[in-house]
């Protein structure tokens, strides 16, 4: 349908507006964002700022009512919507699983509303389960009220990415479980887009979520108006107004940290330290300031070397253009 | 004559009648099955075909089965024509309330989730919505089917199938031999029948609910 079929294309919204009749003000007032190919953009606003109204558009699940959409240079509107529908994943908070399918019947319903071969259809169900960590034989012939509700977000990811959709639309996908699940659905998730390279919007209110996974984040106010779309580094070093730091809050810097890697910093020490609480190169560098902190310590051992906290802070501290050319 | 010869001495007439009973009662309520689920569909979509199929349907049960039997009589006769289309008509409201309930009652996000998957609407409504709803409208059926056995008792009033023939035919000579087997006759033969529909709709209860539906966590 779109022109490259599995990765991702590009988006394009243009004076995008959807005004409900009777509202005095339009839900989203004259959007205007290009979405990068293969890039997770993620929107993040409080509730009620059109966010979800605007990735709605997307799919048509809410109708403009101007402005147009591209899809890979496709004119989404003139497309129809059923048929649209089934080449971009769909996720949702409350997942939306149909209890009386099974977990196999319902990650394959797309593929076959395509017409896809059956065999085909199990042995991509068998990838999917795979891909999201169930085990196929366990999973495959549960129904979703068998299921934990981690695992039926992770259904819900798998059943989106079904018939490989090159565009993804997920809406607060890990918001309906508890933190520790949902960190590790978050990392899982990070995981799984290096190897897809979906274009992904991703709609949530959580900002440590969007600097998680985002490649870039549209921070939103009222009426979907872009407050501010940048890098996730970009944002947290030069927030464009109040309004973004507010939504930033006050520890921008442990959030930069966050976002960095041992492995982004050059030590001067390279002599190891056995004595020192260690890491590994892929931990952050916050984790590894939580570990100085909790050592009463200012130094620790990396793979490299030593990191003092002095070169920690040399990073988010004066020069930080440099520092944040780390790769995420 | 005790009550066991008699059932024995007229047992075709008997028989026969309480075929007709549940014949009757079947027609009527598949009929009513069509046009309720039909208008429960869409009532579902519509608020306003919901309040008006809703108003009439409670209003058709205000009307006492005598009268609306005795009113058929002009336009459709007497016989199984007015029995049938009264019954039909009285076990309409169940139907169309506990359709429009089971679809409205469907979880927001699976009806979202199917729609942005791109399902076309009629294969979400025959596919995911219906089958999630199938319980409940059974349900509906079910009583529909119950409270009909027993107002089809009547139908014997306009000349229509059924025992009802057996409990006027008792009633009108009471206190004559045979009265009284006759009025229990029917009686018992009308709780023998809604015992048999209600075992009849465990059974399709049980085959038709979906198994992802029966299955504890």
């Amino acid at each position: 349908m779109f022109d490259r079929d599995t990765e991702g294309v590009r988006i394009e919204l243009r004076a995008l507006t959807k005004h409900y009749p009777g509202q005095p003000a339009p839900a989203v007032d004259n959007v205007t964002m290009d979405i990068p190919a293969g890039e997770l953009v993620v929107f993040v606003g409080p509730s009620g700022c059109g966010k979800t109204t605007t990735m709605k558009m997307i799919n048509r699940l809410v109708e403009p009512t101007s402005g147009e959409i591209r899809i890979g240079g496709q004119d989404v509107l003139s497309l129809d919507p059923d048929e649209l529908r089934r080449h971009i994943g769909y996720a949702i908070q409350q997942v939306g699983l149909f209890p009386h399918l099974t977990v196999a019947q319902n990650i394959g319903l797309v593929p076959k509303l395509l017409g896809w071969p059956q065999a085909k259809i199990d042995d991509r169900v068998e990838e999917l389960l795979a891909l999201v960590s169930l085990e196929p034989s366990t999973f495959r012939g549960r129904y979703p009220r068998q299921l934990s509700g981690g695992q039926q977000q992770r259904i819900g990811v798998a059943r989106a990415l079904a018939a490989d959709p090159p565009v993804m639309l997920m809406d607060e996908p890990f918001g309906a479980t508890d933190p520790i699940t949902r960190e590790h659905l978050q990392n899982e998730f990070v995981r799984l887009q290096r190897q897809l390279h979906k274009t992904i919007i991703f709609v949530t209110h959580d900002f440590e979520e969007a600097i998680k996974l985002g490649d870039r984040i549209a921070v939103l106010r009222e009426g979907s108006h872009i407050a501010q779309y940048d890098t996730p580094a970009a944002i947290l070093d030069a927030p464009a107004d109040d309004y973004v730091a507010g939504f930033i809050g006050q520890d921008a810097t442990l959030k930069r940290l966050a976002l960095m890697r041992v492995a982004d910093v050059p030590v001067t020490d390279t002599i190891p330290d056995p004595a020192l609480p260690q890491v590994s190169a892929d931990t952050t560098l916050r984790e590894a300031l939580d570990l100085m902190l909790a050592h009463g310590t200012d130094r620790c051992g990396t793979p490299t070397g030593v990191l003092s906290y002095a070169e920690l802070c040399a990073v988010v501290g004066p020069r930080p253009e440099e520092a944040m050319t780390g790769d995420r | 004559m005790s009550f066991g010869e008699y059932v024995t001495s007229r047992w075709d007439t008997i028989s026969l009648a309480a075929a007709e009973h549940a014949l009757a009662v079947a027609i009527a309520i598949a009929l009513a099955t069509v046009i309720g689920v039909g208008a429960g569909i869409i009532g579902h979509h519509s608020p306003r075909v919901r309040e008006m199929s809703i108003a009439a349907a409670a209003a058709i049960l205000t009307v006492p089965s005598l009268a609306l039997l005795t009113l058929l009589i002009p336009l459709t006769g007497l016989g199984w024509k007015s029995t049938l289309l009264a019954l039909t008509v009285y076990a309409l409201l169940p139907i169309i309330r506990n359709t429009v309930t089971g679809l409205s009652g469907l979880d927001a996000a699976t009806v979202e989730a199917g729609r942005g998957m791109g399902l076309t609407r009629a294969r979400l409504l025959l596919k995911v919505q219906l089958p999630l709803a199938w319980p409940l409208i059974l349900t509906g059926i079910r009583v529909s089917t119950q409270m009909v056995i027993g107002i089809a008792a009547i139908a014997a009033f306009v000349d229509g199938p059924g025992l009802g023939n057996q409990i006027f035919e008792g009633l009108s000579r009471l206190g004559s031999v045979n009265s009284l087997n006759a009025t229990l006759a029917g009686t018992l033969g009308i709780v023998v029948i809604a015992v048999l529909f209600d075992l009849f709709f465990s059974a399709v209860r049980h085959l038709t609910t979906p198994r992802g539906l029966r299955v504890r966590p």
